[in-house]
């Protein structure tokens, strides 16, 4: 492959492998605990985080991982809030997010170039530093999955049964939403908050399409997530195109194809 | 006489500031096998929810009583249409899930606990099943599935919500033989949440009664379906 000749594709692509091997296998359990816009307003929060760390000159990562952080908290505590509905939350956590994000870039002495970077991400310039970031991060991330992989999976499945097995529900959902936030964050540093949410949605979502067992839909995620990523780079490369928005459209044509293949198989 | 396994003592339940349940004494016995009924929305599940230590009460304490110098151990069946289909996970991989309890945290189910649940499968006829999914099943057998996943913590009481609910009347009378026959081999207390009176009637040994002004009459069978007793709990719905 000519394209891994070029140094800097290196890099990229090992961006892209690394975010999507720590998204994808989340991305089963945020579809099945039904929190997909959860991650598409978090990605929001994050990217004003970004702008505000900008606008004030301050280092963009640690505000947005942060802000990203308490926001999935946030979330984990507004589940049990009887009076308002979670979408209500997300919405305008999303609408908020994003309108902070354009507003606070407006203001950067940067300008609209930083838009595109908060929003698509540059997954091309990815600094070595933050390759060996994401190395650590993903790796505790993954880490923390297969540990807790009985916690995590009874907390989402029957929480009253958690409790009456004396498993502590709020400390696991607190490690799980700790564990999302900071891989979120640093994805969304690596490859914008587009790449980010999708990969952190399409993967589980069309896994969960095709197979029936829990183990086989986290293998499939991953694999659908790294081949989609590994393709998007490459396509992106030969027909000189935006290498986020081009994965981005691999996991949508992967994912309509499961969905296909799902209500083909129900009929 | 049967020990004791849980009291009750001048209970108030309820949620938001709301009171349900109120002036709650009584006392559940060790083997008993007790069925819980009232109107709808008068505070069945609530009840069940304290027992669990799910909900706290507003007044007054509940209190399980240990055994061998332990606290019993309580298994907990709830309403299936609770659980969500979209979990790919099969028969086996949701009886497990009753294993969790013992193991430490972030530790993984074993062989050893994979067999005892594979055991409590069979226990309630569904290990041809083990490996089928979950969400496949039938209401009676995921039924039977969250039967065998109680099961498999070893617990000394079962508490069921709405075990047959939805069911017909074979899938219903095949639960609740199930059921008494796990109270009288394995001296399982038996607990279980129902609006409907064709299983409290044809099954149970004793029952508790929610009335209209949230208080619980509890007793032999015969007493509690009495038009005297139902009239404080139910009024046209009889």
């Amino acid at each position: 492959m000519d394209l891994l000749t070029v140094p800097f594709m290196r890099n990229v692509m090992l961006a892209g492998v690394l975010v999507a091997l720590g998204l994808a296998p989340l991305s089963v359990y945020v579809v099945l605990r039904r929190i997909v816009f959860v991650g598409a307003a978090v990605a929001e929060i994050s990217s004003a985080g970004v702008a505000l760390a900008i606008l004030f000159n301050l280092e963009p990562f640690p505000v947005a991982l942060i802000l990203t952080i308490l926001t999935f908290l946030g979330f984990s505590r507004a589940a049990d809030n009887p009076r308002l509905p979670l979408e209500a939350l997300i919405g305008m956590l999303y609408a908020g997010g994003s309108a902070a994000a354009v507003l606070l870039i407006a203001k950067s002495p940067r300008g609209e170039g930083d838009i595109l970077n908060v929003l698509f991400g540059n997954i091309l310039t990815v600094p070595l530093p933050l390759l060996w970031m994401m190395v650590i991060a993903f790796g505790a991330v993954a880490a923390i999955q297969y540990l807790a992989a009985k916690e995590f999976l009874i907390v989402a499945y029957d929480p009253d049964m958690a409790r009456a097995l004396g498993i502590r529900v709020e400390l696991w959902n607190t490690l799980f939403y700790v564990a999302l936030g900071v891989a979120v964050a640093i994805a969304i540093r690596g490859v914008g908050a587009l790449l980010a949410f999708t990969l952190l949605v399409a993967p589980g979502a069309a896994a969960l399409s095709i197979v029936g067992s829990l183990r086989a839909a986290f293998v499939l995620a991953t694999v659908i997530g790294v081949v989609a990523t590994v393709v998007g780079i490459a396509g992106s490369y030969w027909l000189d195109l935006p290498t986020g928005p081009a994965i981005v459209g691999i996991l949508a044509v992967v994912f309509g194809l499961s969905y296909l293949w799902a209500a083909t198989r129900r009929a | 006489m049967p020990a004791d396994l849980l009291r009750a003592r001048g209970v108030a339940l309820g949620y938001g500031g709301r009171t349900v349940l109120r002036n709650l004494d009584f006392t559940i016995e060790r083997g008993d096998f007790l069925g819980v009924m009232g109107p709808n929305g008068s505070g069945k599940t609530t009840l069940l929810r304290a027992m669990l230590g799910l909900i706290k009460p507003l007044a007054g304490t509940m209190e399980w009583i240990a055994q061998n110098g332990g606290p019993p151990r309580i298994g907990y069946v709830p309403q299936r249409e609770r659980l969500d289909p979209n979990f790919p996970l099969s028969a086996l991989e949701v009886a497990v899930m009753g294993r969790f309890g013992k193991l430490g945290a972030m530790r993984r189910a074993g062989r050893a606990d994979v067999e005892i649940a594979l055991g409590c499968l069979t226990r309630v006829g569904m290990d041809r099943h083990a490996h089928s999914p979950y969400r496949s099943l039938s209401g009676g057998q995921q039924q039977r599935v969250l039967i065998a996943r109680a099961l498999a913590g070893e617990p000394d009481a079962l508490l069921l919500d709405e075990p047959t609910n939805g069911m017909d009347i074979e899938a219903e009378r095949a639960i609740m033989e199930l059921l008494l026959d796990l109270q009288q081999t394995n001296a399982t207390t038996i607990l279980f949440v129902t609006h409907l009176l064709s299983a409290i009637q044809n099954f149970a040994r004793r029952v508790a009664l929610i009335t209209r002004d949230g208080s619980l009459l509890i007793g032999p069978k015969a007493e509690m379906l009495a038009s005297r007793s139902l009239a404080r709990a139910y009024t046209e719905e009889i």
